[in-house]
């Protein structure tokens, strides 16, 4: 997936190349060869495409083009895969919090049996001279919280658990 | 390149202390940068109208082209040293625009101490010189001063980076082919007389410019000759007589305008090609920056949302996001220029710093420029990363980053501590600028951890002398201790004694890494090339 454009809210995969004469527009269902030419006009083309010529007015924007014809005009979206795409590799989230290094519990924010919030601050350690707040991965209830307030922990252990959600 | 997407909420009861915290310190820091450019005493003021000189400021005005920027470096240079009366060590330093060029300025203040050499203004003074040879910038002298500020000679003439090192440092320019211009607007003595001379060009202004190696009281002294400053190295007679002067200006108009023309006869040299990409302003407010910096120093942040106030459209691709997650490494551009940035999320671990090392690695390989963001408080400590190999990890980064031939750009945005002030090109590491914001730290370790050891230490040998303490005297002890370092780490310490190039508000540093990074160009990148890696 190269490249989507939307065109009135549906979606097409298709490449804009160049076989070094004219466009060619490469689509799912195959290639079509096509030729833009200014018209003098501002923003004024004509274009020839499957031996149909049109007359266009483009407006181009930040994230997408107007394209005026016939009385109409239709909006081309551009979309780029790498941001449509982005946070499909994130895994479903942890029920634990695991410390990410050896440290101290400065303070608990919350206890067993509380309802949490995706983000919510459940306590805050200190390591290596900073002091970092450790925060709910989803929604949920706590289910433990091992450590208390100036307790020590090591490398990997336990922080916070969740209580397993209901399917 | 996608745009970072900011989970910071503007009306959030800390992003509004953290504003409030910032903005007051701001008004602090603008205030002081102020008083250092503009506040004189009267007499000062009185002496130079009396002399029929202007200002430095006004005299910069004049050389640099109108609505262009001026990066002005160390502004509040020895703001804690000799009480405060030296303001900007009495020397104007930056990078300016002169009819379209890049030019490395280094101006005389003769508003502070008639412009006298203490140690901190050589110190000033060589850095810019430095600065001009490693980016390849012509350099403007603006020449007034009143020479080596006697009581404290041995801070400003014999050692190695001492005030040899201005002359030796204008030679070396010369040598490579940079050209410099020095503009006479008052009297150069002694060594003085050698910034001028070493030029290629100078112009001297009549009536107020002067040049000679010893001046009259001193040759009265010497052989008992009587001679006025005119006849003894004024305008007039080295320029028609001694050919020590190129030009000579009627006025310092007539001077400023003459090393503007000079500088339009100079050939350019293309600067080098890097990737860019068109210019974009930042999606999210810089401003918002000072709600993101915490307050409390120890507070941890996410170094994405201050990149998201500085880069290109906030945009950002991140390479390897989900290892070694304290080190957050990404490609960006800043005013349309491509860049590597290396940001600290937290301490380095071995991973981390593996993670640095590579991605200097490609940067180096790919011709990118490299940006740090300093929020470290170490590489982690204790038994299971030492034999993990902590220390030849933290090596490792070292080697990548010492050996980088790609310029490198550092700003301290908040803690910078130990070693990982250098592995993240602390001052030793020849980043080409190096900024620090108002609130930032730097020393080898944090105020309370450095009290804690020199007390215990202080307390042990007590102890061996077979003294008990009670709480009260260890706290006197650790006290004192305590106060003096959280002073001695602060951004003012470090900006006085010129460990950095200035402090920056926060909102600025888009602006002064697009101008240190458009500066580097004048210089080639060299192929990369690395030491041994401990493997």
């Amino acid at each position: 997936m190269q490249r989507i454009f939307q065109i009135d809210g549906e979606e097409t995969d298709c490449w804009l190349g160049h076989d070094g004469s004219r466009f060619v527009l490469n689509t799912p269902t195959g290639a079509v060869a096509c030729q833009l030419d200014p018209t003098g006009l501002p923003g004024g083309y004509k274009l020839r495409a499957k031996g149909v010529v049109r007359e266009l007015r483009l407006a181009v924007g930040p994230e997408a083009t107007f394209v005026h014809t016939d009385g109409r005009t239709y909006e081309v979206g551009r979309v780029d895969p790498a941001e449509r795409l982005a946070g499909s590799d994130g895994g479903a989230s942890d029920d634990r919090l695991v410390a990410p290094m050896p440290g101290v519990v400065v303070s608990v924010a919350v206890k067993p049996g509380d309802a949490v919030e995706e983000g919510q601050p459940l306590l805050v350690i200190e390591s290596m001279k900073l002091e970092t707040t450790l925060t709910a991965p989803r929604d949920g209830v706590v289910a433990e919280m091992p450590f208390a307030e100036g307790d020590s922990f090591g490398l990997k252990d336990i922080l916070a658990q969740l209580a397993p959600e209901e399917e | 390149m996608r745009r970072i997407e900011s989970q910071i909420d503007t009306n959030a009861a800390d992003y509004k202390a953290n504003f409030a915290a910032m903005s007051e310190r701001l008004k602090e820091f603008h205030a002081r940068q102020h008083a250092a450019r503009f506040e004189r005493p009267q007499r000062d003021i009185d002496r130079l109208a009396r002399q029929n000189k202007l200002g430095v400021r006004e005299r910069l005005k004049l050389l640099l082209d109108p609505g262009t920027p001026f990066l002005e470096f160390s502004t509040l240079a020895a703001c804690r040293e000799y009480d405060g009366v030296v303001p900007g060590a009495g020397v104007v330093t930056g990078i300016g625009i002169v009819q379209g060029r890049e030019v490395a300025i280094h101006a005389n203040d003769a508003s502070v101490k008639g412009g006298a050499w203490y140690p901190h203004t050589v110190k000033k003074v060589v850095r810019l010189l430095d600065v001009a040879l490693e980016n390849r910038l012509p350099v403007i002298h603006i020449c007034d001063s009143a020479g080596g500020f006697l009581p404290l000679q041995h801070g400003v003439f014999p050692d190695r980076y001492l005030g040899g090192r201005v002359f030796r440092n204008q030679v070396k320019l010369s040598q490579a082919n940079i050209p410099q211009i020095a503009v006479v607007g008052g009297h150069c003595t002694a060594g003085g007389a050698y910034v001028p001379t070493l030029s290629d060009y100078n112009i001297i202004i009549e009536g107020t410019g002067a040049i000679f190696l010893g001046g009259p009281p001193l040759v009265k002294a010497a052989t008992g000759e009587e001679v006025g400053v005119q006849e003894l190295g004024g305008a007039v007679m080295h320029t028609s007589v001694s050919g020590t002067g190129d030009y000579r200006a009627a006025t310092e108009q007539h001077a400023f305008s003459l090393a503007r023309e000079i500088v339009s006869q100079w050939m350019r040299t293309p600067k080098t090609i890097i990737e860019t990409a068109a210019f974009e302003e930042p999606y999210y407010d810089p401003k918002e920056l000072y709600g993101i910096i915490p307050k409390d120093r120890k507070t941890q942040f996410d170094m994405r949302e201050v990149l998201a106030r500085i880069v290109d459209g906030s945009r950002f691709h991140e390479y390897q996001p989900d290892y070694g997650t304290t080190m957050v490494c990404g490609f960006a551009h800043i005013w349309g220029y491509k860049v590597g940035i290396l940001a600290n999320n937290g301490v380095l671990f071995n991973d981390s710093s593996l993670k640095a090392a590579h991605f200097m690695q490609l940067c180096n390989q790919n011709r990118t420029p490299l940006v740090f963001f300093q929020n470290i408080t170490g590489y982690m400590v204790g038994r299971e990363y030492e034999e993990r190999g902590i220390a030849k990890d933290g090596a490792k980064m070292l080697m990548a980053q010492g050996g980088s031939v790609v310029p490198k750009f550092t700003v301290i945005a908040n803690a910078s501590y130990g070693a990982g002030n250098y592995g993240m090109c602390g001052r030793a590491w020849d980043a080409r600028t190096l900024f620090m914001w108002p609130q930032a730290e730097i020393g080898v370790m944090g105020a309370d951890q450095a009290a804690n050891t020199m007390a215990d230490v202080k307390i042990r040998q007590l102890q061996r002398e077979g003294k008990e303490l009670t709480e009260e005297e260890i706290a006197a002890i650790r006290e004192p201790v305590l106060e003096k370092y959280k002073r001695d780490v602060e951004a003012y310490t470090s900006t006085s004694e010129l460990w950095d190039d200035g402090i920056l508000d926060p909102a600025d540093t888009r602006n002064a890494l697009g101008m240190s990074i458009s500066a580097s160009l004048n210089a080639p990148i060299d192929d990369p090339h690395y030491g041994i890696f401990r493997l």
